[in-house]
């Protein structure tokens, strides 16, 4: 072992108070460090996550106290792919954004940098933690952080898109905060293990609200549907590396909290299905919203929307099977999503609306970019040899495994509008006229932003020709998922523990 | 306390707590004005703290510290987790306010109105 999960909290937390403290010695050191402990939290992620697939989950104790009193962290093969994925997409962000703002201010840079490792130090709590209460405390680090970074900009309609942002996400916090309060109150633990395992001697109607409350709660983050008024805007005003990190990592970690609700705290019946209606509805209305959107980051979001709600069907389904689509899922939409982004972001570089007319004919004069999101659009909606493919199609079988024939007809049908609004744009970017009157000045990306593009197609093709690289991994953590009483047993009885 | 009093108390502090949730509620869904919108957010928070403490709260029970003299009082102690949640809930409910009154200052630089029906560039 090389190093114990609370490293993956505690150290992004600790850079990022940090930051405004080496900044005075070298303001270099603001943009340096960020990516130092980003690729340390990586490796650390990667080869911890190697070694639960050998050996089982790690349970960790924090402060001595053990579970069902203290806190704990579990690194599960679940727990830790998510992680991964999330520390290695910290660490892409970082690397495109590394000379950001680099010519104009230091001040912005720095605060910049601060919220990307508090944001990316919550979500790995979300994951990681074993105790509601500390789950609720992430969350909130997640949404502050959030906030700040959406109204970065002061120019723009920021403050509007962050407060509105604020205003979800704290009547949605303090739904989650009363769900914990009536879980308190009826089971007097806020362990998850110990929650799962009492569960049944819970009142039915309190079990209900508290789980609406919950869904309500976590549903903000995870973007479903009636919540996720934000996501639009927020995405739009935000920087555009940060729009990749909230695609990434924070929606990731909502969509976690949320199944690990549905599957392993509640026992209520129905709430699979519900997931899978919810998830439908998502689906459906972000996919027909995408395609009127005239702003290319607004399509972005709408789109990231309708990605979750097909994660949402594909969790719904309930089978062993389905949880794995899902997971893969998760994964390649963490690695395209940015991808489209970043080059997003580049091919309407100054321009003021951000508008799709904008984009006409540049893959003439920006033609390494416009083949990245080309790349981008042709693997989100599943063409064959490229990693999206391989998602979408294990959730087909997943349904049909079942006999969801009707399910299976909606997604196909929506597939079709994703492939008109994708291809709507590649169409413009390459057989369309260069627009005179367009404010989108041509320029070439930086060398990092190439390289961190080039890591991710470089994985998409990768996931697409080789699917069973990843396949082995996602087995498992599915696994993980199904397997309620293991993880009680795992928390309580405390199989491979460590204490500090 | 006599029981049948410390029932209708509890009872009466649940229903305030409850009737709190619902004004600040009131106040962040229908208030025009951005700083109302706030105070309802901190209203709510507000109830929900004083909910959880009820939760906690046992007849006669003394604050939960071992000190001599009270070594065997462990049963009358009212919970003391409840509370840790609260003092934790009221910090985070201090930072989102802050960051909510912030925002506020820039749209009002920005817009020259607290009003939300005239800032509505985007839409809501």
């Amino acid at each position: 072992m090389v190093g114990s999960p609370v490293l993956l909290i505690a150290i992004p937390l600790l850079a990022a108070f940090l930051i405004p403290l080496l900044g005075m010695i070298w303001k270099e050191l603001v943009r340096i460090i960020p990516g130092l402990v980003l690729a340390y939290m990586m490796v650390l992620s990667a080869s911890l996550l190697y070694y639960v697939l050998e050996n089982g989950p790690i349970i960790e104790i924090l402060a001595g106290w053990r579970p069902p009193l203290g806190i704990n962290l579990v690194f599960s093969p679940l727990t830790g792919f998510l992680t991964t994925i999330m520390t290695f997409l910290g660490f892409i962000v970082w690397l495109f954004s590394y000379r950001f703002k680099r010519n104009v201010e230091f001040e912005p840079a720095k605060k910049y940098f601060i919220f990307l490792m508090m944001l990316i130090a919550g979500a790995v709590g979300i994951v990681l933690t074993g105790d509601i209460f500390n789950q609720f405390v992430f969350i909130e680090i997640v949404g502050i952080s959030a906030y700040a970074l959406t109204a970065f900009y002061t120019g723009r309609n920021a403050a509007e898109a962050s407060f509105k942002y604020l205003l979800m996400g704290s009547l949605s916090a303090s739904a989650l905060l009363i769900a914990i309060a009536i879980i308190y109150s009826q089971l007097g633990t806020l362990n998850m293990a110990d929650i799962a395992n009492n569960i049944h001697l819970m009142d039915p109607n309190f079990k209900v609200i508290a789980l609406i409350l919950f869904i309500v709660g976590i549903g903000i983050e995870a973007e479903i549907f009636p919540l996720n008024g934000w996501a639009p805007d927020a995405y739009t005003e935000a920087p555009g590396p940060i729009g990749a990190a909230f695609a990434g990592i924070v929606v990731k970690a909502g969509v976690y909290a949320m199944v690990r609700m549905v599957f392993t705290l509640f026992d209520v019946s129905g709430a699979t299905e519900f997931l899978l209606i919810i998830g439908l509805v998502t689906l459906i209305i972000a996919e027909t919203t995408a395609l009127r959107q005239e702003k290319l980051k607004r399509m972005l979001a709408y789109s990231s929307i309708g990605q979750m709600g097909l994660v949402f069907v594909a969790f719904g389904i309930g089978t062993v099977e389905g949880i794995f689509a899902a997971l893969f899922l998760m994964l390649n939409h963490a690695i395209i999503k940015p991808l489209l982004f970043f080059s997003g972001s580049y091919l309407v570089f100054n321009s003021k609306d951000k508008k799709i007319k904008e984009m006409n004919g540049l893959g003439k004069y920006m033609p390494m970019t416009a083949a990245f999101f080309a790349l981008g659009s042709f693997a989100i909606v599943g063409l064959p040899p490229f990693a999206g493919f391989w998602s979408k199609l294990s959730i087909l079988t997943a349904a049909a495994n079942e006999g969801m024939l009707l399910i299976i007809a909606l997604i196909l049908m929506v597939s079709v509008v994703e492939i008109v609004y994708y291809f709507r744009v590649v169409n413009r970017i390459y057989f369309f006229k260069f627009d005179k009157a367009s404010t989108v000045i041509p320029h070439k990306p930086r060398i990092n932003a190439v390289f961190a593009m080039a890591v991710l197609g470089i994985l998409i093709l990768l996931i697409g020709f080789y699917p069973d690289a990843v396949t082995g991994v996602l087995h498992k953590a599915s696994d993980d998922l199904m397997n309620t009483q293991q993880y009680i047993k795992n928390v309580l009885s405390l199989g491979q523990t460590l204490t500090n | 306390m006599d029981d049948k009093i410390f029932e209708i108390m509890q009872f009466g502090v649940y229903t305030a707590s409850i009737l709190l949730i619902l004004i600040g509620l009131y106040a962040a869904l229908t208030k025009k004005s951005l700083i109302k919108i706030v105070i309802g957010l901190s209203i709510v928070d507000a109830g929900i703290h004083l909910l959880l403490v009820a939760i906690g709260y046992i007849n006669l029970g003394t604050a939960p510290i071992f000190s001599p003299g009270y070594e065997d009082t462990a049963s009358k102690m009212v919970d003391p987790v409840p509370q840790a949640l609260v003092l934790t809930a009221i910090v985070i409910g201090f930072a989102v306010t802050a960051v909510a009154l912030s925002l506020v200052i820039r749209l009002y630089r920005h817009h020259h109105t607290l009003e939300i029906d005239e800032i509505k560039n985007l839409k809501w």
